[in-house]
């Protein structure tokens, strides 16, 4: 039983808003190649593409997990291109929930203390309603007490998914989220993101290299040698097969 | 293979620094101890005196022990001088000399003491000048009046008037010849009277004969004495006749050997343990890379080859100046081993390249095996597992493990009362023991004591706490077996320091507040330059106004025999000889008995010895006398202040004539207090060449004060602890490393820097508190019993900085091996930390 929650505020600004970013390695490689690219609130973006494509930089860059060489960045309206380390994390915390491919939960603390990490850490106290919702929907519920190590993979990862949502951010990024997982675990998971894009509101952006993963999406886009070289709407799994099929003999 | 060992291991490389720094103190020890041995073995004393006589035939100064070393016997035993007259009839002898040494100085114009090396054996009769090589200026002294100087102030000539004390007498002589050897030589009759052989105790007896022979029958003519004589007295030739010279030089080369070898030993051990755990860490730390090595197809023991490759690597690196500095090393030992009287200034160092190579064979074995022994479990391990190893805790730390750490603490616990019971050196050596079973009780018992305040901590916790403490106590919550062995290793290095040092200055300071308190006499005059104490000046000094006693004192060893659990055992003992009248200026604290019947064949005895060696009052004792003598004495006093007056007194007719000198060491004087009477005691010093008059009891033994033998344990102690904290600080630098995946993962989910540095300060203080907190209360009983056991008081004696500066270190090494890990691994972005 799902209790209504508000929907954040819907605002003129995009959630996600990159303006000709660019990040050079050390060393000349050019991860991303003056990228721009929108996304409103309340969408589900899937960003693909083959291996070295730049997919997984933009989406550190864009989440402040790494800062780009240049360009600007702004989410929900706030520009973060140019802040120091604690700045973005501050940021990070509130505003930008994350799924990594490995879970990365803590493994010391238990599967609840691990949800309400980023609260904790801004300060916060989390709203038990809220927090007993959103256990309710990932199906934690029987399972709050226990160490990451005792949860399988497919929990571990819906617990990271919870953590990810709780502070209600303005965007959600998953990079490759269901990579480690089995089939039903996966789509359980992909479930959970979709279901919380049209039920709370949620923005989320999806990096993966399954088609079947990105068909999940409302919209798709393909990058490849660090640029954005396609955009599909309502892309099915066939098509964006293709896509990347001849991206790969192009 | 070499090359992929040295690749991987640059990168570990904190943990191999830590292997090299263990394996170049260990060779620079084990060189050091290896000299000391080797001189041990091939050094010989120069026959010095004794350089004419090609053999030299003295009482074997070392007291037989079944199943042990043999005991030196310091005080010269004597052979009857009729010996003498049979080698003398041997073939290939030339000529045999008999030698008596007795204590004798020359007095120059001034009335200072000549000062020679050996005071206590500068006087000899006249035919000694045989046994020396050195040339002669004069005719032989004749009549009890003349004496030939050896070591004498330049423009000595024969006809001069020279003033000597010769075994505590003052005359003067008339100088007949000059003998460029060193010494005082008096005619051979005058000789034997002074040096006590005159009398019926000492008749026809010499210290020992040197024989001369014709060129190249030295051999020859040793293994014919040696047929002839009994089986207690040696005869030498060549290189060993230095150490027949002195009583304690033969003692003193099997005790180098002794010494070196058990202390290499040791080493070795520590030295095993320490690169042991530091490759240990470092391999923890290797795993992935060795279980993908493992998975393309290395064989387990191809993985432990390249561990070994990496060990030896490092050491062929930290081996080389570790031997160097053991040669220097070497000169300081001995330094240290001189100063504390265990080896005679004479016995040179013999440098050679065998104790280098000795250490890096040594070394290179123990790096390898444990090497081999860090890797083997990681090799073992199948390709698969190696890598997905999970990393979580158990959750509960085994309850076995737990019980036998609780019962260790206890048992540690009982052992730390020995004190109480047992107030000597043994029982102050029990309390270190105490100490470590009780930090491995700890370590044992840690993580199941930490989960237990952990929760009871994480209860008490206030809501508004802020997310970096929460965090901490997470962590360690989360943790326990890591942290556990930790704050273990830590509470083990405040534990050591504490209870090794202060069992040491504890048993220092309760002996000097036994002297201190047993001493009712004010002053004592001492006379080192003369050998002894002359015989007449308590007569003088007892006349003086003021002096209420004035009481001779002398030292030597004895040896108890006695049965341990049914095996006969000896032990040396230091022993005072005193007279009947001693009570006048010591208070030895009599229990039972009377000090004034320390007369004839008697002893007094300490209170701690009279169970266990059957020394109750009245009682007969098995002792051997410094020379070798066996005597079966009664005992006729029981006394407390053992500590400070050793376990044994002698009364003065029982030692007569059984130590080198016959003199006194020291005249004890008890006056009313007044300044008269220190002044005509200071005027009856000054009149006397030699004499020196000194407060009876220095201010306080603080330790600088220590003999050597303490600071030899101080220096070991200090290795000890040098290891132990290479050790330690390895660990905790590699935990740290180790959670470079977790750092990251807090920062992924919102830790900003500045409060993964504060959640680690805030860990390492808790680390700190809890170690210290351990240390202190594991300490507890064994500090308290120390104290109460030999001071009457609950705390023992000791340098007053020990517990802040244990603290301080701790708290340092805590801190410092979380903040700059931690700030290494911050450096580092989180995203590719965890990729």
């Amino acid at each position: 039983m799902s209790v209504a929650v508000e929907r954040p505020a819907v605002t003129t600004a995009p959630a996600i808003a990159l303006s000709g970013v660019s990040k050079v390695h050390p060393g000349g490689v050019r991860a991303l190649d003056d990228v721009s690219l929108t996304v409103d609130a309340g969408a589900f973006l899937a960003v693909m593409g083959p291996s070295g494509s730049g997919k997984s930089t933009l989406m550190h860059c864009a989440a402040g997990l790494d800062s780009p060489s240049t360009g600007s960045i702004r989410i929900d309206g706030q520009e973060i291109a140019g802040l120091d380390e604690t700045r973005r994390t501050e940021l990070r915390r509130r505003r930008i929930g994350f799924v990594f491919q490995a879970y990365n939960l803590v493994p010391s603390l238990s599967v609840a203390d691990n949800i309400t990490l980023p609260l904790r850490l801004a300060g916060q106290a989390p709203d038990q309603t809220w927090l007993a919702e959103l256990v309710e929907r990932v199906g934690l519920a029987g399972r709050l007490a226990h160490r990451p190590a005792e949860l399988s993979g497919g929990q571990q990862q819906r617990a990271a998914v919870a953590r990810a949502l709780v502070a209600r951010p303005a965007v959600v990024f998953a990079d490759e989220p269901t990579g480690a997982l089995d089939l039903r675990s996966a789509r359980e998971v992909l479930a959970l993101l979709r279901e919380s894009v049209d039920e709370l509101g949620q923005t989320v952006v999806l990096v993966t290299h399954y088609p079947a993963a990105a068909a999940h999406a409302d919209r798709a886009v393909v990058m490849a040698d660090g640029r954005v070289v396609d955009t599909l709407g309502s892309p099915t799994a066939a098509d964006l097969a293709v896509r990347l099929v001849a991206l790969g003999e192009g | 293979m070499l090359r992929l060992a040295w690749t991987m291991a640059r990168s570990r490389f904190v943990a191999l620094l830590a292997v090299a720094c263990a394996v170049l103190g260990g060779a620079a020890l084990v060189t050091g101890t290896g000299v000391l041995a080797e001189s041990g073995l091939r050094s010989h004393v120069p026959p010095g005196r004794l350089a004419g006589a090609d053999v030299v035939v003295a009482a074997d100064q070392a007291h037989r022990v079944a199943e042990d070393l043999d005991e030196p016997l310091p005080e010269r035993a004597r052979i009857p001088a009729d010996l003498g007259a049979e080698l003398a009839d041997l073939p290939g002898v030339t000529a045999a000399v008999g030698d008596v040494s007795f204590p004798a100085a020359l007095v120059d114009a001034d009335g200072r003491v000549v000062p020679t090396a050996d005071p206590q054996g500068a006087g000899h009769g006249w035919s000694s000048t045989g046994l020396s090589s050195g040339g002669i200026t004069g005719t032989a002294p004749t009549g009890d009046d003349e004496v030939a100087v050896g070591s004498a102030p330049a423009g000595t000539a024969p006809g001069d008037t020279v003033t000597v004390v010769a075994a505590g007498r003052s005359a003067t002589y008339r100088v007949s010849a000059v003998v460029d050897a060193p010494g005082l030589f008096f005619a051979d009759p005058t000789a034997a009277e002074l040096a006590g052989r005159a009398g019926a105790a000492g008749a026809g007896t010499v210290d020992l004969i040197g024989l001369r022979t014709e060129p190249g029958a030295a051999g020859a003519v040793a293994a014919a004495a040696r047929a002839l004589l009994p089986a207690d007295v040696t005869v030498a030739t060549g290189d060993d006749r230095g150490d027949v010279a002195e009583p304690g030089a033969g003692a003193a080369r099997p005790l180098l050997v002794a010494l070196s070898g058990s202390l290499s030993g040791i080493v070795l051990l520590v030295v095993g343990f320490a690169v042991a755990g530091a490759l240990g860490v470092s391999i923890a730390g290797q795993r992935q890379e060795l279980a993908l090595l493992r998975a393309v197809g290395a064989t387990p023991r191809q993985i432990r080859r390249l561990a070994a490759g990496q060990a030896l690597a490092v050491a062929a690196v930290a081996v080389p100046p570790g031997v160097a500095l053991g040669f220097l090393l070497a000169g300081q030992l001995r330094r240290l081993l001189v100063e504390g009287g265990m080896l005679p200034a004479a016995l040179p160092l013999t440098v050679s390249p065998l104790p280098g190579v000795a250490a890096v064979l040594l070394l290179g074995a123990v790096v390898w095996i444990s090497a081999r022994c860090a890797a083997w479990r990681t090799s073992r391990l199948p390709a698969t597992e190696a890598v997905t190893e999970s990393r979580t805790e158990p959750r509960a730390p085994s309850r076995l493990r737990t019980a036998i750490g609780g019962l260790l603490v206890v048992a540690a616990t009982v052992l730390g009362g020995t004190p109480l019971v047992m107030r000597d050196d043994v029982g102050a050596g029990l309390v270190p023991l105490a100490g470590l079973t009780a930090a491995t009780g700890f370590a044992l018992a840690a993580p199941a004591l930490l989960r237990w305040s952990g929760n009871a901590v994480a209860r008490r916790l206030p809501t508004g706490i802020s997310a970096t403490s929460w965090l901490a106590v997470a962590n360690l919550r989360g943790a326990t077996l890591r942290m556990a062995g930790v704050v273990a290793s830590l509470a083990l290095v405040v534990v050591f320091a504490l209870t090794y040092v202060l069992s040491t200055t504890t048993l220092l300071a309760a002996g000097s507040r036994d002297v201190q308190a047993g001493t009712l006499a004010q002053y004592r005059v001492t006379a080192d330059a003369l050998g002894g104490v002359p015989g007449d000046l308590r007569t003088d000094v007892q006349g003086l106004p003021g002096v209420q006693a004035a009481v001779p004192t002398a030292g030597t060893t004895v040896l108890w025999e006695y049965s341990e659990l049914g095996d006969p055992a000896v032990e040396p003992s230091p022993a005072l000889v005193l007279d009947p009248d001693a009570a006048g200026v010591l208070d030895l604290g009599v229990r039972s008995g009377d000090l004034a019947d320390l007369t004839g064949d008697t002893v007094a005895v300490s209170a701690d010895l009279v169970r266990s060696r059957h020394a109750g009052l009245g009682e007969r004792v098995d002792l051997v006398l410094g020379d070798g003598t066996a005597v079966h004495p009664r005992v006729a006093a029981v006394y407390d202040r053992a500590l400070g007056f050793g376990p044994v007194v002698l009364s003065g007719d029982l030692a007569a004539g059984h130590t080198s000198t016959g003199l006194a060491d020291q005249l004890l004087v008890r006056t009313d207090g007044g300044t008269a009477a220190h002044d005509a005691l200071a005027a009856v010093v000054a009149d006397r060449p030699g004499l020196a008059l000194a407060d009876a009891t220095p201010p306080g033994t603080t330790l600088a004060d220590a003999p050597a033998q303490v600071w030899l344990n101080l220096v070991a102690i200090t290795v000890l602890l040098g290891y132990l904290l290479l050790s330690t600080v390895n660990e905790l630098v590699a935990v740290t490393a180790q959670r470079r995946g977790e750092i990251a993962v807090l920062r992924l989910t919102g830790t900003t820097p500045a409060q993964v540095r504060s959640m680690m300060r805030r860990e390492a203080g808790v680390v700190t508190v809890a170690a210290l907190v351990g240390g202190l209360l594991l300490s507890a009983v064994p500090l308290l019993s120390l104290g109460i056991g030999f001071l009457d008081r609950p705390w023992p004696a000791g340098p007053v900085w020990l517990a802040p500066a244990a603290a301080f270190v701790v708290a340092a090494i805590a801190f410092g091996t979380t903040e700059l890990p931690t700030r290494r691994a911050l450096r580092v972005e989180p995203a590719s930390a965890l990729s």
